[in-house]
């Protein structure tokens, strides 16, 4: 029989950040209020050039998360079917435009104030035309960015992206980025009235680069903690909250915190799960609507949820040193998605991750809008370590009841516990 | 004397000049409405449009003869396809071309590194590097596929018609698969009688990557007069180029692909919808159809702002949108059918 689950209390990381975003997000909407100009900034957008010239700004992405976590997701997107759009489409992407236009008492945190700018990259078939939206709604424009396609990457890309991301990513795919961020950077400019300082830019991308760093030293501690030491929700928000304020001394020292949260964890030997027999990598988005199932299979199975893309990719996917902090920051999100999702650069990255953390099954969240996920699970497989995939999107939370089911038959049936 | 090379394209954005020019056929895969999907390429491709899928399968099979394979990045199901065949199929000699959609100095400059590459590709492929003098020859051979084209979207436009939609469709996926002469004579000999009281059809909505929806509507008592997806009107057949060298092509071929609206996964809502209201005010269309397969999501972002331009001019649009494979024959009746007499204008 399995020893009683020891459950920790919340790591003070994670309780700090997630207390930050709402404090930040108050502090933000004043200045706009004031009158300063804020932004909408996508995900994989170079939210580095926004720092630097000072502009508040919010991440779709994580506006999307609070939307969620708010139950505001089903009016937001009864916003966007009444707009006759297709509601069905990139949910995820779309929940902060429908909420634009719920009533102030429904809107997660008093709502998002009308954005003076809109800044995504093209990816995929539909974000620029969501973006497009955007750029209609009263005193909101939009600019946007291309998305290459993926060459491939040299084997072992992680060891080399920091310092040599001309040779992972090839010049003239980054030429193309480097030359929309100065156009971005000029269109900003002139609608701001005040030039970016190039020196500020170079200070911000060395703040991302030592929030990287902090990453992935913490990231390494996990790899090789046996047993897992800090629960996968707890680094998650202190992950992620502290990426989308990349490049402030804030976000440095919360990766620091991070990092010495879990060194001292793994120091009083703390365990999520004493009797842990089986080690599990989550791969795709998070399940943000049940985020307990992470925890659900610790005590019939001795399993644990010990790697998720979030910690992963913030340690071995962000840092650029350069001395063109503009060339710098195109080479940080040329190829960024590329790295997660096309093989063989993501297939062999999961492998490595796999095996660097000792995992014994993989359950694999395949949406819709990524490519490769066959090939990223048959690399897996190939390497001995069970995979199961789930199709659907993170953000459908009628997914949970099944996919508890699933992998619970997939523990029974194919990860067999360690001794 | 060896044969002619055939280097496959999918997707829209290859200047077929290029191709013509290093001594190949170019040969456009379309896939198809219906047919069957290989299981194991809908797991290696994932959520994808389903007739991409089908190229997939129909490769895997063999079911199509080509000597190299061009892949556009003019979708994302397109990107993903290139991805899988280039971890499934080493053997293949396979090219992606990455044509950024919207101009600006830093696109223009990595577009023309593009057409560079798929220049050297296609060397590659025959051994017989472009230069200007096939450059030149192949301009003069597909322009004469442009006036064909020209001359079929004038009997189609006519009133009434002299060709059905589905001879016109036919004619020009089977033109994009041949030789340009041979496209010439393809094209030219599409035409038909059709009756002056049938309903004039603009089609939009996703592309047709063959002709069997075409046929429902002949049958339905309408002929597809013109349409805004990438297989027909909009199809980039007879684009070519003239100049003192290969450099000065290439620049024209970037005009002329910047200039032109690209496809719903590349074009804003707001240039699609200009675009559809546009080609519907040229042919005289009374009634705008569309079928949305499930998985192609970019149309159904664009429906909205068609809806709103086709009213200025008083054009009933009539769509059906997560239109699953096997589901497409009825959806086109049911839209065709949907449609209030009232609703058509005269």
């Amino acid at each position: 029989m399995s020893a009683p689950v020891v459950v920790p209390e919340r790591l003070p990381s994670a309780a700090a950040a997630t207390a930050y975003q709402r404090e930040w997000f108050g502090r933000l909407a004043q200045r706009v209020r004031g009158g300063e100009a804020l932004a909408l900034a996508n995900a994989d957008a170079p939210h580095e050039v926004l720092r630097a010239l000072d502009v508040p700004y919010v991440v779709n992405q994580w506006w999307s998360s609070i939307i969620s976590a708010k139950r505001a997701g089903p009016a937001s997107l009864g916003a966007v079917a009444a707009a006759g759009l297709p509601d069905y489409s990139r949910q995820y992407d779309v929940l902060p435009l429908g909420a634009q236009d719920l009533p102030g008492q429904d809107a997660p945190w008093g709502g998002l104030p009308a954005p003076r700018f809109a800044i995504a990259e093209r990816g995929g078939d539909v974000t620029h035309k969501i973006f497009e939206r955007w750029g209609r709604r009263p005193g909101t424009e939009t600019f946007l960015l291309s998305r290459t396609a993926a060459d491939p990457a040299p084997e072992g890309w992680w060891d080399l992206v920091a310092h040599r991301w001309e040779e992972v990513f090839g010049a003239s795919r980054i030429d193309l980025l480097h030359g929309e961020i100065d156009d971005l950077i000029a269109w900003l400019e002139a609608r701001l009235g005040r030039r970016m300082d190039r020196a500020r830019l170079t200070e911000v991308m060395a703040l991302a680069n030592e929030q990287a760093e902090w990453n992935r030293r913490t990231r390494d501690l996990l790899a090789s903690a046996r047993p897992l030491p800090v629960p996968v929700t707890d680094i998650i928000p202190s992950v992620m909250v502290p990426q989308w304020h990349r490049g402030t001394r804030w976000a440095v020292e919360a990766a620091r915190h991070l990092h010495d949260d879990v060194a001292h964890r793994i120091d009083e030997g703390a365990a999520v799960a004493p009797g842990e027999r089986r080690r599990l990598m989550w791969i795709g988005r998070g399940l943000w609507s049940d985020l307990d199932m992470y925890r659900s299979f610790q005590e019939e199975f001795d399993a644990v949820f010990v790697w998720s893309m979030y910690l992963a990719i913030a340690a071995d996917g962000y840092a650029r040193y350069g001395e063109d902090p503009v060339r710098a920051l195109a080479a940080r999100f040329v190829g960024l998605t590329d790295l997660l999702y096309v093989p063989p650069m993501s297939s062999s990255w999961y492998v490595k991750e796999a095996v660097a953390h000792g995992v014994d099954g993989v359950v694999h969240l395949v949406a819709d809008d990524t490519p490769g996920g066959a090939l990223i699970s048959a690399a897996l497989e190939e390497r001995g370590i069970p995979v199961l995939e789930i199709r659907g999107s993170n953000a459908d939370i009628g997914a949970s009841a099944s996919v508890r089911e699933r992998i619970a038959a997939f523990l029974r049936d194919r990860v067999p516990a360690n001794a | 004397m060896s044969r002619e090379r055939v280097v496959g394209i999918v997707g829209n954005d290859v200047p077929r000049q290029l191709v013509v020019a290093a001594g190949a056929i170019p040969f456009r895969i379309t896939g198809s409405w219906r047919g069957r999907i290989d299981p194991a390429a809908s797991r290696l491709l994932g959520a994808v449009d389903a007739p991409v899928a089908r190229i997939l399968t129909d490769l895997t099979a063999g079911r199509v003869e080509c000597d190299a394979l061009i892949v556009c990045a003019d979708s994302q199901a397109h990107v993903r396809l290139f991805y899988a065949l280039r971890a499934t199929a080493p053997h293949l000699p396979l090219h992606l071309l990455d044509l950024p959609r919207a101009e600006s100095i830093p696109a223009r400059r990595f577009a023309g590194v593009q057409l560079e590459s798929l220049m050297a590709f296609l060397a590659e492929v025959t051994g017989r590097p472009a230069d200007i003098s096939s450059l030149t020859a192949a301009a003069q051979a597909e322009r004469e596929l442009g006036r064909a084209i020209g001359r079929l979207r004038d009997r189609r436009r006519a009133v009434p018609p002299r060709c059905t939609g589905a001879a016109a469709l036919e004619a020009m996926i089977a033109a994009s698969q041949l030789p340009s002469h041979a496209a010439v004579a393809r094209v030219d000999r599409a035409g038909s009688d059709v009756a002056g009281t049938v309903l004039r059809v603009h089609v939009t909505g996703s592309g047709h990557p063959d002709a069997d929806l075409y046929r429902v509507l002949d049958q339905q008592g309408c002929v597809v007069v013109s349409e805004d997806h990438d297989t027909g009107d909009a199809a980039w057949l007879g684009a070519a180029a003239d100049g003192a060298d290969v450099d000065a092509v290439l620049r024209g071929l970037l005009d002329q692909h910047f200039a032109r609206v690209g496809g719903s996964p590349t074009a804003s809502s707001a240039e699609r919808a200009r675009f559809t209201r546009d080609v519907v005010v040229r042919s005289g269309a009374e009634l705008v159809v569309g079928v949305v397969r499930d998985l192609d999501e970019a149309p159904a972002w664009d429906l909205a702002d068609q809806a709103a331009l086709l009213a200025e001019i008083e054009v009933p649009l009539r769509v059906r949108t997560r239109v699953l494979p096997g589901e497409e024959i009825e959806a086109v009746r049911d839209v065709v059918g949907a449609t209030p007499e009232g609703a058509v204008s005269a």
